[in-house]
This record gives structure tokens, C-alpha cells and sequence, in this order.
């Protein structure tokens, strides 16, 4: 249905972001939190509207809103879509967007510079609403390139600080590397499809080659939105910024961007069966590999990023092995829990004035009961413990793996030998698996901060957060409880009215379906079975190695496992390796270019090298000019009687 | 013989170049400023030569450029307009003297600035 309001959503943000930024420097501080926060609500409140006006008659809502530019045969309108799978987002980003709102203004009070970080935490609202509502690839690019401009921006919020303004930097340049990835592909789509509207490329009858190739370009971008193997070095260093953006941006919102994108071209990917197969594996190895890194961070906020990854990786294999719903289900679910984990870190720095190390926590329970409570129910949530929103979405995607017949028809040679049957139950496996350490490392985490003595120096005295910091945390603890709504597989509640806001039932029509068919029959006891039992012995060899012990549980691990856990602990020494593979040639390259191209060639040669020639010429023209008439006069004689010599002489 | 006794326009036309030349390179050489002034009148009288030759001598009989006088009434103006930068320049040479006490042309250098 053509609407004509559907651009107040990013709108509305925007306008708060231009007013904070243009000049929120001198309006009052409540007059800048009621601008920031009321445009997000506003933004918010008409989604809301929306979301409920879709119903059985109306599937979706488009607006175009202007015709941005026509070129040939391309034309690219900023035109939105609401359909259930926008709008639900829509919600998620502009509700949690709101609540994280809120918290900052508890978290960034005493900052200087909060005027500025609200004007880009708009901003960030506005791009991400562009990302999820744009109805073509193009203007979901702006909104693509929004967010990692505004990523970029509250990474190295407080730029003063080298270390933070050079992880922003890091995170922009590696996100370029992905978006390169990404605007290959929207270039192959339009060259071979002639449109980049998602809705045309989604009906489309696309050849395997095409298809694989825009989606493999695609995914690359992909990776680098949503950190993942090879891009996702950004991640970690990008918890530079303030908490609150951590959790907004790099845990709830822009992160899960590339899985929104896989998801919306679900017909796109499930054309290219083999692209798939990447994405599902890309997935599980991100999920495995930085959950084992997660393991033996020791700063609270950089196991929530790897946490953030290998959730993101999780994410992946739901929508490569087809199950995009499942996919899009850990999306949302995820969002809440772990942006209430991260609210959560950043009330437990923001009372410990700033520490951020799990080794000098500890006994925060009893100075902070509302933090505690809601990290504790958030981390029940992401580890898969039942009945929480967590184990139903992280469950369903395991179950999908192990049942998908979306790969059963690839094979590895061209011979039809090979075939890829096996991929599933083996994602199932490394998953379960990295589920389980998920399971262990959120409660090393919670165990360490929270239980115990508190081990941290006598001069800090843990406080709790006022309530403008705890209502937020409380309300997401809330959502990621009651997310378990949405993740109800909708046999438990056939005909009740539970039953149409299962996330399966909800998104009925919107994804496309797999090739290969639908994933085989459950055996819901096993897979359940197995998912309670993995939860549940996570939580067991954590406590037992950490809730008496506490840091000693480490020393003992350490001793054990000796050098793994060295390694794991430098992070697989991924940032090294990029730089000696990476970084460092490109150094080398460039100061080759800057000696020999550019100081010697650009700078000796054309810069320095022109004025030099001119300074010459002019030095020898210099001396015919030396004041005395005679030898003007002598000249000038010498010129006429050569000129007369020419004229008439050799005429 | 003929030389001397036939009066052709080539020998006062070589006069005349030798004048001119003189007058130059005193005009060129000399580093008093009266003497280049005196220089100067012996170029503009070698120039009134040849003017005065082609009359007697004209290239052409009965050039449609005009009569003889023409190259006479040429040397008038040319006598005059001697008179007048004679004036002029002496008036200018005292004004350098007065300011440099010199007519030495070698040091009226300030054209290079």
C-alpha cells in the first residue's frame, strides 16, 4: 500500500540530529535530551502505528519519496518499504535506539562533548532506518555508509586519545574493504538485472553465475558490517567508544546489517546455492573462532564484542542454511540481550569510575543489585538457558543446521561425487559446540564481576547507576524474557493467539524458501535436549571453576592449557598476522611511494623542480637588465641590424 | 677615375652609413653624456645625408611617392626635431648634474629599478 508518511521514521531522527549538531552546542542541556530523545520516540511511535496497520489485507507499505537521480536506464528513487520484516526491525532499532537514548543520558551527563554524541547517535538512527526501510540497494547503501560514518565518528568519540581515534579508523578502513565488496555487487546486479530495486532483484530469474557472484560480492560486504571472518578485527577495538554506542551500534543495531541484507535478498542468496554454503560456514568458523577467543579476555567489554561476533556468526549460519527466519529471529532476540549485557558492562564501569578489567571486580552484587539482576537475566538469555528468548532463536538455528537440505544437492566436483550432505550436521556440531562456550564465558564473565569479593583497589567505591541508567537495563531485561514469544515454535501454540506473533508464523511469505526443500523432520527431544544440555554444562564448568575461585579459576586453566590459552588470550594473534601480512607491506608501499613518487618525483621534480627552471631563466634574463642605457641602445642597434640584415639582405 | 668624378647616389650613401656608424657607436661607447648628445646629431645628419642623396639620385624618375623635395623637406623636420632633443637633453643633463654632479652615463644606472 502507497503511503505517503513513511519517511517521518528516518526523518524524525535526522531533524534531531541536524538540531543537536548544528546547535546543540548552545540550547540547554534538557532542551538537547528532549530534542534528541523525543525525535526517536516520535520515530518510534509512528513504526508502532505502522507495524499494527500491517494485517492479512495489507502487506506491506512503500513510499516513494523523491526520485533521487535517473541515469540511462537506472533510476534510483529514496523509496521505503514496511513489510513485517523492516517493520519489526524498524522497532527494534528505533525501541532499543530509544532506551540506549535514555541510558546516555544518565552515561554521558558529565561529558563536554554530549552534544555531539547525541547528534551522532541520531544520525546513526536515521542511517540505520535508511539501511533497513530503503527500498533499493542504492539507498540502502547510503544507509550502509551512514552507519559506518557514524560508527567511525563515536568510536573515536574521544579523539583526543590516539589509541581510540586510531580504532575508529581501523573500523572505517575495514569496513571499506567490505562496502567495496558490497558496491561490486550492487553493480553486478544492475548491469546483468538492469534494476537495483530489491523488490524487482527478488523476483527476479536469476542465472547461477549472476546470482553467485552479486551475492558472494554482497557477503563480502557483509562480513565487514557484521565482523566476520575475515573482517571482524574491527570489533574489538571498536569498544573504544562509549558503552552505550557499543551496545547500540556494535551489538544490537549496525552489526547485524549484513544478516538483515542476506535476509532481505533472501531470494538472491537462495539462487546461489554455493554462496550459501559460504555464508553458513563463514558463520560457524566466526562463531567457533571468536567464541574461543572470548574465553580468556579479561576486559568485560571485549568478551561482549567477541561474544558480539560469534553471536553474528550464529546469525549467518541461520540464514545461510536457509532458515532466514531463525536467523532474523537471534537478530532481534539478540539485540535485546545483549544490549542489556552491554548497558550493563557500561553501568559496572560507569560505578567503578572507569575499570574496565574482570580482574579487579568482583562482589558487584551487593553494590549494585539492579545491574546485577538484569546482567544475570540477560546472560541466562544469551547462553541458551531455557526458557529464555536466547535458547529458542539459538536453538532453532542449531536445529536448522542439522536438518537442512539446502546444501544436499551441492557437491564439490563436477562429477556429482562429493556431496555436501554433511555440511549441515557438522555446522550443528561446531555450533552446538560454540554454543556451549558461549555458555561458559558469559558465566566466566558474570561470575567474575558479580560473585565473589570485590578485588578492585580500596580507593573505588562500586555505586549504582542512577535510575535514568537502570530503567533501560530493566525494560531490555524484560524484552529478552518476553522475546521468547517470538521465538515459540508455533506447533507449541498452534491455535492460540500466541500462535501470529511467532517470529516463523509472522514472516510467513516474507523469505524465500530454500532449495532443496524445507529442512527435514525434527526430533524436537533431541535438538532440545541437547541444546538444554549444552546450556546447562556451560554454566556447570563455569561455576566450578569460578564461582569459588575466582580468578584462580583462570590460573588453573592457564596452567592446564598453558600456551592455547596464551594464544587465545593475544587473540590468536589475528591483529599480528594482519600486520605483518597486511598492514606492514602497505606501510612499506607507502613510504616507497612517498619517498620515490612523491618527494622525489611530485615534490623534486614538478613542485620544486618548475620554480627552479623559473628562478634560472630568470637569474640569466637578470643580467640583460642591469640599468645602463648605453647597452640598451647597443642591443637595440644590434636587433635592428639584424633584423635589416634578415629583411633585406637574405630576402 | 670615376670614382671621383662621377657623383653617384652610392657615395654618399656609403658616407652616410659611415657617419651613422660612427654616431652609433659614440652613441654606444662614449661615456660622456654631451659627447653621446653630439654622437646622437651625427647620426641624425648622416640620416639627413641619405635623405639628401636619394633626392639627387631618385631610384625611380618620376616616382609617384612625390618630387625631390620630398627628401628634403624630410631633412627639415629631421633638423628641427635635432634642435628640439638637443635642447631637451642638455636641459636633462644639467638636471643629472645638479643631482649626481656628473655626466657620466656609466653611473646613471637607475632604469634597472
Amino acid at each position: 500500500m502507497e503511503v505517503s508518511w513513511l519517511h517521518l521514521v528516518p526523518l524524525l531522527p535526522l531533524i534531531g540530529a541536524a538540531v543537536c549538531g548544528l546547535v546543540g552546542k548552545w540550547l540547554p542541556k534538557g532542551w538537547l535530551y528532549a530534542v534528541a530523545l523525543a525525535s526517536v520516540l516520535l520515530s518510534f511511535l509512528v513504526g508502532l502505528r505502522a507495524f499494527l496497520g500491517l494485517g492479512e489485507g495489507v502487506q506491506l507499505f512503500h513510499q516513494l519519496a523523491f526520485n533521487w537521480f535517473s541515469a540511462g536506464s537506472l533510476r534510483v528513487d529514496m523509496a521505503f518499504t514496511f513489510d513485517r520484516l523492516s517493520g519489526a526491525l524498524t522497532l527494534v532499532v528505533t525501541g532499543v535506539g530509544f532506551l540506549i537514548h535514555v541510558y546516555s543520558v544518565g552515561y554521558m551527563d558529565e561529558d563536554p562533548g554530549y552534544w555531539r554524541y547525541f547528534a551522532y547517535l541520531n544520525l546513526f538512527i536515521a542511517a540505520m532506518l535508511t539501511l533497513i526501510l530503503g527500498d533499493n540497494l542504492v539507498a540502502m547503501f547510503v544507509g550502509w555508509e551512514g552507519v559506518g560514518l557514524c560508527s567511525y565518528l563515536l568510536i573515536g568519540f574521544w579523539f583526543t586519545d590516539e589509541e581510540k581515534a586510531s580504532a575508529g579508523r581501523k573500523a572505517f578502513i575495514v569496513n571499506r574493504i567490505g562496502d567495496f565488496g558490497f558496491l561490486i555487487g550492487i553493480f553486478v546486479l544492475f548491469t546483468q538485472l538492469g534494476t537495483v530495486s530489491i523488490a524487482q532483484i527478488n523476483s527476479a530469474v536469476i542465472p547461477l553465475g549472476v546470482a553467485s557472484l552479486a551475492a558472494l560480492c554482497l557477503f563480502i560486504g557483509a562480513t565487514g558490517k557484521s565482523a566476520q571472518i575475515p573482517l571482524y578485527v574491527w570489533l574489538p577495538d571498536a569498544m573504544a567508544g562509549p558503552t552505550p554506542v557499543s551496545a547500540l551500534i556494535h551489538a544490537a543495531t549496525m552489526v547485524t546489517a549484513g544478516v538483515y541484507m542476506v535476509a532481505r535478498l533472501s531470494h538472491l542468496y537462495v539462487s546461489a546455492p554455493g554462496v550459501m554454503a559460504v555464508v553458513a560456514l563463514v558463520g560457524t568458523i566466526t562463531a567457533i573462532w571468536s567464541a574461543l577467543i572470548a574465553t580468556s579476555q579479561n576486559d568485560i567489554k571485549k568478551v561482549l564484542a567477541y561474544s558480539t561476533v560469534s553471536q553474528l556468526g550464529f546469525m549467518f549460519i541461520g540464514v545461510g542454511v536457509g532458515a532466514f527466519f531463525a536467523g532474523t529471529l537471534h537478530l532481534i532476540t539478540h539485540a535485546f540481550f545483549k544490549a542489556c549485557l552491554f548497558l550493563g558492562a557500561g553501568a559496572v564501569i560507569h560505578g567503578l569510575h572507569g575499570e574496565q578489567d574482570l580482574q579487579r571486580m568482583g562482589g558487584l552484587r551487593k553494590y549494585m543489585p539492579s545491574t546485577r539482576t538484569t546482567f544475570l537475566i540477560a546472560t541466562i538469555a544469551i547462553t541458551g538457558i531455557f526458557p529464555l528468548s536466547g535458547f529458542f532463536s539459538k536453538d532453532e538455528i542449531l536445529a536448522q543446521a542439522l536438518h537442512t537440505r539446502a546444501f544436499s544437492f551441492l557437491t564439490l566436483t563436477p562429477t556429482g561425487s562429493m556431496r555436501l550432505t554433511w555440511l549441515g550436521p557438522v555446522i550443528y556440531a561446531v555450533g552446538s559446540f560454540a554454543a556451549f562456550l558461549t555458555s561458559f564465558y558469559m558465566w566466566r564473565c558474570y561470575f567474575l564481576a558479580f560473585s565473589g569479593e570485590y578485588r578492585g583497589p580500596e580507593s573505588v567505591h562500586p555505586h549504582e547507576s542512577p535510575p535514568v541508567m537502570t530503567a533501560p537495563l530493566w525494560i531490555l531485561a524484560g524484552l529478552s524474557v518476553l522475546g521468547l514469544l517470538l521465538g515459540l515454535p508455533p506447533s507449541w501454540v498452534h491455535g492460540t493467539a500466541l500462535e501470529h506473533w511467532t517470529w516463523e508464523h509472522f514472516t510467513e511469505g516474507v523469505f524465500a524458501r530454500p532449495r532443496g526443500g524445507a529442512p527435514g523432520e525434527f526430533s524436537p527431544a533431541v535438538g532440545f535436549g541437547i541444546a538444554l544440555l549444552v546450556g546447562w554444562l556451560g554454566w556447570a564448568s563455569s561455576y566450578t571453576l569460578y564461582f569459588k575461585r575466582g580468578l584462580l579459576g583462570d590460573e588453573m586453566l592457564s596452567a592446564r592449557l598453558g600456551p592455547v590459552r596464551r594464544a587465545l588470550a593475544n587473540k590468536l594473534y589475528v591483529d599480528e598476522f594482519y600486520g605483518r601480512v597486511f598492514v606492514r607491506p602497505l606501510w612499506a608501499l607507502a613510504r616507497g611511494l612517498w619517498r620515490v613518487v612523491d618527494a622525489t618525483l611530485i615534490d623534486g621534480l614538478f613542485v620544486n623542480g618548475i620554480p627552479a627552471l623559473i628562478a634560472w631563466v630568470s637569474a640569466m634574463a637578470r643580467r640583460f637588465q642591469n640599468g645602463d642605457v648605453q647597452r640598451y641602445a647597443a642591443v637595440t642597434a644590434l636587433g635592428v641590424a639584424a633584423l635589416l640584415y634578415v629583411f633585406l639582405v637574405r630576402s | 677615375m670615376d670614382f671621383f668624378h662621377a657623383h653617384q647616389a652610392q657615395h654618399y650613401l656609403v658616407l652616410g652609413a659611415l657617419l651613422f656608424a660612427l654616431g652609433a657607436a659614440g652613441v654606444v661607447l662614449r661615456r660622456n653624456a654631451i659627447i653621446v648628445l653630439m654622437s646622437i646629431e651625427l647620426m641624425l645628419n648622416a640620416v639627413n645625408l641619405t635623405f639628401l642623396a636619394f633626392a639627387r639620385f631618385p631610384l625611380v624618375a618620376n616616382s609617384p611617392m612625390g618630387s625631390f623635395l620630398s627628401g628634403h623637406a624630410a631633412v627639415f623636420f629631421v633638423i628641427a626635431t635635432a634642435a628640439a632633443e638637443a635642447a631637451v637633453g642638455l636641459a636633462i643633463i644639467i638636471a643629472v648634474f645638479r643631482s649626481r654632479t656628473s655626466v657620466n652615463v656609466d653611473e646613471f644606472d637607475t632604469l634597472k629599478l
